[in-house]
């Protein structure tokens, strides 16, 4: 669709002066003030900007379109002077009928205007001590609602031009299919803010659920958000205060609000801050990330995971073009290159400021660098971890790590493709402090039951890394000789388990055992075990799955 | 399930409707038979040369074979109702125990396919959140699939947990 400018205005100057607009805080069509907590069960609109930003492009396409057509055109009316071009006929009837004309443009643009506003007017969400709520849509009407309890992740991201902006989009992931509820845009202090709310309310949420049966119930809510007025405002008359400096990421709006009376260099500089600010703000995080992401590893290993697929590549294209005698074919590995170029530029700018960093509602993921994203997992929200070592990184001692979880990232289009990437790349000491983040009971170094020998055929370089072992909280299967995984579910997230086998296993006496969890990049089952091994770990997760449940309830 | 059954000790196998044995043919067989037919019509019609028999004789092979497995194949589907979890069992070749734990459930949906209701039988599904549970039990008499149902339900609501 179109955009346009929030406030309804009807001069077509005003849309391009709607780029500098968004200063101008929230305030406009909600009365509420910016720095008070939105988690306070009142329906609040988003960032009056929101329609520019999730339709700027389109309006500079078509002003660019418009241009580039008629460009001969408005130099001619500008400049004067007679180029002499042919002129189409719809330019010869808007210069023959100018008023008319005139009279069209400004309508659709009011037009565009007017539904946008309205758009933007109707679109509101609010957030209950037990449900996030969103409406939208003029005459299709959408109501999204989602429970606090079943938060799975609050991820803030700031796509390039509204971070340029100070704007910043909040995507809490739901369990399950029911997707992801997204507020694009907020400002940026009330984005972060928010998700302090939203996951500080799931967790009591989540306690008030814990703890049904027991008479604690009434004393949660109220030390979380909850709709209780004076215990939000407390929290954030001391967000300021707690954030010094750069981070004016909280004191912002005020600031701007004061700024955009008086100077502008106030805006500009406070957007600098904000733009240089660390990823992780001190309110939430402790300050430093356990994993430190050096930009030499990170290229390096970027370069060792797609530089063979380069050299395939090229190898496949000259053998061809040799064989076929024709040069020309060479053409083709200039855009596959350039593929290749953007894929590791793209993946190595994503990780650049990668930080990881336990806080008291989760594990807080950072991601990016022009676009930035910011996920915190509540705990237990990790179904599956895998530590992954293709054969090239080896020799560096490099892994990455990934997750299974409960929600449909799939959606997160900006930069959070690999939402499931929870370490990019890393030295095992690395792996291990995220692991033990992650999983804090999990003992990572256990006795492994490995295949039989007799399993040499199915498993001829692996098997005797292949195998299994049985913690005390999950279970650990470690896989392949080339590609090295090691893959972790803790019983307290599995969803069933199957055994089973085929006419070739049943020969050489061998089962599969499949953990099934929630569905992701990590494969948690494990081959080529022996029959009693096979029988044994299936009827184990199993029993220990049900203590986990009977502990759960 | 001819070698010891650990888990039969304490709890029997609840088997399928035999009547199962012919919704299974007829999904399986007629479309073999369609097809052998297909085949044949194309020697007959298009092009007499002799080795377009081959196809058609395949195709009609694989079906006979098939065929003649059904029974066991049908026998071979059982499913377990233990004190916390659901035990299911399928495939003669390639055998599959699954075993589901009932407050994992996230739904259970019951569906009559028009075959199977010719024969007055129902499908069970017991959905997790995990996809590849995949416990399916088919052949279920209508009656005592609902029945089920209810107790599946009435099982995972005590015993109801967190994702």
């Amino acid at each position: 669709m179109s955009d346009s400018v929030p406030q309804g205005e009807p001069h077509d100057g005003e849309v391009s002066r709607a780029g500098r607009q968004p200063e101008v805080p929230a305030p406009v069509g909600s009365s509420q003030a910016p720095q008070q907590s939105l988690a306070d069960g009142e329906w609040h609109r988003l960032h009056p900007a929101t329609p520019l930003f999730r339709g700027g492009i389109f309006l500079i396409a078509v002003i660019g379109f418009i241009v580039v057509q008629w460009r001969d055109l408005l130099i001619e009316l500008f400049i004067g002077g007679e180029i002499g071009v042919p002129r189409d006929p719809l330019v010869t009837w808007i210069l023959g009928n100018i008023f008319l004309a005139s009279v069209i443009v400004v309508a659709v643009l009011l037009g565009i205007i007017g539904i946008t506003w309205l758009a933007w007017r109707v679109h509101t969400f609010r957030i209950t001590h037990e449900l996030i709520e969103e409406r939208e849509g003029i005459l299709r009407r959408v109501h999204r609602r989602g429970r606090l309890d079943r938060v799975q992740g609050v991820n803030v991201s700031r796509p390039f031009i509204p971070r340029l902006f100070g704007a910043a989009r909040l995507d809490v992931s739901l369990a399950g299919n029911e997707g992801n509820i997204r507020l694009a845009y907020l400002t940026s202090a009330t984005a972060d803010a928010l998700r302090a709310d939203i996951l500080r309310a799931a967790a009591a949420a989540r306690r008030e659920q814990a703890a049904a049966a027991a008479a604690a119930a009434g004393v949660d809510p109220a030390s979380g958000v909850g709709p209780a007025g004076p215990a939000a405002v407390a929290d954030d008359g001391a967000d300021p205060a707690e954030a010094p400096l750069p981070e004016a990421a909280i004191a912002d709006p005020t600031a701007a609000a004061a700024a955009s009376s008086g100077s502008v260099a106030g805006i500009i500089a406070s957007r600098v801050d904000e733009f240089l600010a660390p990823e992780l703000d001190q309110e939430l995080a402790e300050p430093d990330s356990i994993v430190q992401m050096h930009p030499g590893r990170l290229i390096a290993s970027t370069a060792l995971t797609l530089v063979p697929a380069a050299i395939l590549i090229t190898a496949l294209v000259v053998t061809i073009s040799i064989a076929s005698r024709e040069q020309i074919a060479l053409l083709v590995l200039l855009p596959a290159m350039i593929a290749i170029g953007g894929v590791s530029v793209r993946t190595i700018l994503r990780s650049l400021r990668y930080s990881i960093a336990a806080t008291k509602d989760g594990i807080r993921v950072g991601f990016g660098f022009l676009s930035t994203t910011n996920e915190t997992l509540p705990p237990g929200r990790v179904h599956a971890i895998q530590a992954i070592q293709p054969l090239l990184w080896r020799p560096f001692g490099w892994w990455s790590v990934r997750i299974n979880r409960a929600s449909s990232t799939t959606r997160d289009g900006a930069a959070g493709q690999a939402a499931t990437t929870i370490l990019p790349v890393g030295t095992l000491d690395d792996v291990r402090r995220v692991m033990e983040l992650i999983l804090p009971d999990v003992d990572l170094e256990p006795e492994f039951t490995v295949s039989p020998s007799r399993a040499r055929i199915f498993r001829p370089l692996s098997r005797r890394r292949n195998g299994f072992a049985l913690t005390e909280h999950a279970v650990v299967m470690r896989r392949g000789a080339i590609w090295r995984t090691v893959t972790i579910v803790p019983y307290a997230r599995v969803q069933s388990v199957s055994l089973s086998d085929g006419p070739l296993y049943r020969a050489s006496r061998l089962r599969r055992v499949h953990v099934h969890t929630v569905s992701g990049p990590v494969g948690t089952r494990i081959g080529a075990l022996d029959v009693r091994d096979g029988t044994r770990l299936q009827a184990e997760v199993e029993e220990r799955v049900l203590q986990a449940i009977a502990a759960d309830a | 399930m001819t070698e010891t059954d650990p888990l039969a000790e304490t709890h029997a196998w609840r088997r399928v409707s035999p009547k199962f044995v012919w919704v299974d043919l007829l999904t399986s067989v007629i479309p073999g038979i369609v097809a052998t037919l297909v085949l044949l019509g194309v020697w007959f019609f298009v092009e007499r040369i002799w080795f377009l028999w081959i196809p058609a004789l395949a195709v009609l092979v694989v079906t006979i074979v098939v065929g003649a497995l059904t029974p066991r194949r049908v026998r071979a589907i059982g499913y377990m109702l233990r004190e916390d979890d659901l035990v299911f069992r399928r495939g003669i070749m390639w055998r599959r125990i699954v075993s589901v734990p009932y407050g994992r459930m996230q739904l259970v949906d019951v569906t009559r396919g028009p075959i199977a209701r010719a024969f007055g039988l129902a499908e069970l599904k017991f959905v997790t959140a995990a996809a590849a549970t995949g416990v399916t039990i088919p052949g279920l008499p209508e009656a005592e699939a609902e029945q089920l149902r209810d107790q599946l339900v009435a099982l995972a609501e005590s015993r109801r947990a967190g994702l």
